[in-house]
């Protein structure tokens, strides 16, 4: 039967996934199924604010489908989140890769209906007064992360990892409450991040945020099987959309910022960024050894993602 | 017989809803406790405590949660008071009635749907990120308030029928 | 029936609910409840309560309310606030309506700490209305100035409702703090003229006190001392960077309890007396946001903010005609709804027509919060009237709209000005960042 999908998301009305995911993602699916599975996109939190509640709200139904990232529900998403650590897939290749290998997360979606993954553009190390040129300048700065997982790679650079709502980063940054943030350079835009970062750090191996498109699973699996297709197809194409959209965007403002006049894009030696892998590396084995101890089959899993 | 009991009840429920809120008041101490110590830690010594704002967060879940039931008893909840006197003292008895009779059908909702998410919650042992800080109780605490607000209003309900008269006339 | 019929019948019911008594936060979680139902069936409904509530109490940002209301009922038990105001007396209490435009003042003051217009109304509310009380001033004056300096909280910065606007129109943070700070002042200062307005036409609601000795008048200044102290650690633990402007509200209530213990200001009983009240306005207020919480998404499912931004584009005013277009649909917004709901509906349907029309995006943000706070005082819904009445409870709610009218005027007048001199809001910024 005829049906319209709510889509939810908490960004702003002007976000680029608009026009780049979500207006292909509907015509596909609308397409695929003759007009009867059509979506409504309902930006800016206006189906409820924020990231963190938007699992639960696909969970029980207050969406169809939204759009998140699975850090803001981390305990949900284990395994997913072992694609965030620093060496595990590479920032280009990420997506296809997750892709391919979907059915061994299917445990951890059994709630939902995975629709999209797709990956961020790297974390950089964003600082609003020290610049980064070797682990030595980390040494006891405060770092805003985004995650637990990042927060242990931070430390293991001698940071000190802090955790705080991404919206308060900017006054934090401005006022010093933070030295500097691990985010990635979309925020330069989104967030006006570019406004209190003098430096920008990159060339070490880095942590890497995932998005998904989620959907409830009561709705999908009441769906005809054509629709169900429909949306599977569509869910791929558009985490590959997703993934192109940010790293343009990313890349864009990376460029836009190396570019200002008093900022500078500091991308490491090969020998500073080796001990930074080092670092990160040893952090990496004890999260894995970690995740495997609770039953994760984490390694197979790191390994299918290299193509091991 | 039965406005004696009633009112024995709410007395009863007052004491209840007075108790809960002392809780939230010790954890508006903690909070305050919380936000300092942290703020020492990251400033002064330069060991922030990561996850630190997911504690804060879900004290304020419960605060809140604990707290509400005795704001609602204490008639705390603001009101446009603007029409009082135009609606007549039978005006003031329905809506007070009405108000109260449709509050604790969304509130019973309510109540059903958190006690779901108790139960999933603690199924799928939902956590949060730094911490890994179960969230089953929180929901749990929003079926305690949300529960306890409940009886408040039934018990003002009754009351309002005994007496034949709103709630503050 | 229609989603837009739906939403026509929701605003009906809004309205009637809180005709017939029911408290605000409820008429807006009945009203989004059943509205939703309607529209899209029990089980949404039913799922929107329950992860809107959560989400609500579960907002980091909002922590401030319990930690600001905490820091002015600390001050007012343990007697800091008196003493401030007999300074503050002391010092102003020979003009006309003195302390009423020591309290807009110090609602200033207090806005370069908190981000949010409610916590700042609560924490001089609760220092200066009681002593206003006190001092023999009109109902109408103190609850009225107060409920209306509160709104400086959103203008001066830091100011939650620019952060917001912000992130929906992807425009600088800094730039828009640094346009709310001439605005602001100058919205202080027509507040203290509606206030001089006010006396020489009614002298009896702000009466003149009498002349205090210059060495008398330091003295009492001494017995401000906590207050301050309060504020200076606030202020300058942000400045400094030793802690965000939200852990400020924990780190002010925090030294305020440590000074009022450390100089016996406090006996335990009143401490206490001030935690309940401190809990139980905290969840008056986490209610209504909850109700707000239900009652947006609802708004949206009719599609009707959807529908209001095509018909404005559709209309083909001139820049003028749509701009006072826009301006009256946020006061009659401004009646029924939360401020941040409004920015969060409106500005992405407002934001591109403003834009096309060749208007300057950061100087629409501040014409944007200003036209929201005035919606924070305006009758049947005015979220700071509320605050302020919860406050002084004794006052009915008549006389603090009443009361409020004059400041409504005096935030009309400030918006002209804003619009007719647009420096006002842009030579800061511009002058900033180059
Ligand atoms: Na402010
Ligand atoms: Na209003």
């Amino acid at each position: 039967g005829a049906a319209e999908l709510k889509l939810a998301d908490f960004q702003p009305p002007t976000h680029f996934v608009v026009e780049k995911v979500y207006a292909p993602f509907a015509a596909a699916v609308e397409d695929a199924t003759g007009g009867d599975v059509t979506v409504k996109v309902f930006m800016g939190g206006e189906l409820g604010p924020g990231p963190a509640e938007q699992y639960n709200r696909v969970v029980d139904g207050v969406a169809d489908l939204a759009f998140s990232l699975p850090g803001y529900t981390a305990s949900t998403f284990p395994m997913t989140l072992l694609t965030e650590l620093p060496g595990v897939i590479d920032a280009e290749t990420g997506t296809t890769r997750i892709l391919a290998n979907l059915d061994m997360l299917s445990d951890e979606y059994r709630r939902v209906q995975i629709v999209g993954l797709w990956n961020n553009a790297p974390n950089l190390l964003f600082m609003a007064e020290k610049p980064v040129h070797s682990m030595a300048d980390l040494a006891g700065l405060n770092i805003r992360v985004p995650s637990r997982n990042a927060g242990l790679i931070v430390q293991a650079w001698g940071a000190n990892p802090v955790s705080m709502p991404a919206p308060e980063i900017y006054n934090a940054m401005q006022t010093g409450v933070l030295d500097g943030a691990m985010i990635d350079a979309t925020t330069l835009g989104a967030f006006k991040l570019a406004e209190v970062t003098k430096y920008i750090t990159q060339g070490m191996e880095t942590t890497i945020s995932d998005f998904f498109l989620i959907m409830n699973r009561d709705v999908f699996d009441g769906l005809d099987a054509t629709a169900q297709t429909a949306i599977i197809e569509a869910g791929k194409q558009a985490s590959i959309n997703g993934h192109d959209a940010w790293s343009g965007i990313a890349a864009g403002a990376l460029e836009g910022f190396a570019a200002t006049e008093g900022k500078e894009v500091i991308t490491l030696s090969e020998d500073e960024a080796a001990t930074f892998n080092e670092a990160a590396a040893a952090a990496v084995a004890q999260i894995l050894a970690e995740a495997e101890a609770e039953g994760i089959p984490a390694q197979a899993f790191v390994d299918a993602l290299k193509g091991e | 017989m039965l406005a004696t009991r009633t009112q024995a009840l709410s007395r009863l429920l007052d004491k209840a809803t007075y108790a809960l809120a002392i809780v939230a008041g010790a954890l508006l101490v903690a909070m305050v406790l919380t936000i300092s110590v942290a703020v020492v830690a990251r400033y002064l010594i330069g060991a922030p405590i990561l996850g630190v704002n997911e504690i804060v967060q879900l004290t304020a879940v419960a605060l809140a949660m604990l707290a509400l039931p005795y704001a609602t008893s204490s008639g705390a909840h603001v009101r446009a008071d603007i029409f009082d006197r135009l609606l007549g003292r039978w005006g003031r008895f329905a809506g007070d009635l009405t108000t109260r009779a449709l509050s604790i059908t969304v509130l019973g909702v309510l109540v059903a749907r958190a006690w779901a998410k108790v139960l999933d919650a603690f199924e799928y042992g939902d956590a949060t990120n730094m911490l890994g800080l179960p969230i089953w109780p929180f929901y749990g605490l929003i079926v305690l308030g949300m529960g306890a607000c409940i009886l408040v209003f039934a018990l003002q309900v009754a009351a309002i029928l005994l007496s034949g008269k709103a709630a503050h006339d | 029936m229609t989603e837009l019929g739906i939403g026509v019948l929701g605003f009906g019911a809004l309205f009637a609910l809180m005709i017939l008594r029911t408290p605000v936060a409820f008429a807006m979680l009945l009203t989004g409840f059943f509205g939703i139902w309607m529209i899209d069936g029990l089980r949404r409904a039913g799922a929107v309560l329950v992860t809107e509530t959560y989400s609500a109490v579960a907002n980091y940002s909002l922590i401030v309310v319990p930690m600001f209301i905490l820091l002015g009922n600390i001050a007012s038990e343990s007697g800091f606030s008196r003493g401030l105001y007999d300074a503050a007396h002391a010092w102003v209490g020979r003009l006309r309506g003195g302390l009423a435009a020591a309290s807009v003042i110090g609602c200033a003051a207090f806005s370069a700490v908190s981000g949010s217009s409610v916590a700042t109304a609560v924490t001089i509310g609760k220092v200066a209305l009681p002593e206003m009380k006190r001092l023999g001033y009109g109902a109408g004056l103190s609850t009225g100035a107060v409920a209306a300096g509160g709104t400086l909280g959103f203008l001066i910065p830091p100011s939650t409702g620019f952060v917001i606007y912000a992130i929906l129109t992807e425009e600088s943070i800094g730039r828009l703090f640094m346009a709310g700070i001439l605005p602001g002042l100058l919205m202080m200062a027509l507040f203290i003229g509606a206030i001089w307005v006010v006396t020489w036409r009614d002298p009896s609601q702000g009466p003149r006190g009498e002349a205090v000795p210059l060495a008398e008048r330091f003295r009492l200044l001494a017995r401000a001392f906590p207050l301050i102290a309060v504020i200076v650690v606030s202020i300058g633990g942000i400045y400094v960077g030793a802690f965000t402007p939200v852990e400020a509200s924990g780190i002010g209530a925090a030294v305020i309890v440590i000074i009022a213990f450390a100089t016996r200001a406090l006996p335990l009983d009143r401490f206490r007396h001030a935690v309940m009240d401190t809990v139980r306005t905290s969840a008056m207020l986490y209610m209504i946001v909850i109700g707000a919480n239900v009652l947006n998404p609802f708004l949206a499912l009719t599609g009707i903010p959807d529908g209001l931004g095509r018909g404005l584009a559709a209309l083909g005013l001139g820049p003028f005609a749509t701009l006072m277009v826009i301006l009256l649909s946020y006061v009659v917004l401004g009646m029924f709804l939360d401020g941040l709901a409004m920015l969060v509906i409106t500005i992405p349907i407002y934001f591109p027509v403003i834009v096309a029309l060749g208007y300057d995006p950061i100087w629409f943000g501040v014409v944007a919060v200003i036209a929201i706070e005035m919606g924070m005082i305006t009758p049947p819904v005015g979220l700071n009237v509320f605050v302020v009445r919860n406050v002084a409870q004794d006052v009915s709610l008549a006389t603090v709209f009443r009361g409020v009218m004059p400041f409504l005027v005096a935030m009309i007048l400030c918006l002209a000005l804003i619009i007719a001199i647009p420096g006002i809001a842009l030579i800061v910024p511009n002058s900033m960042f180059q």
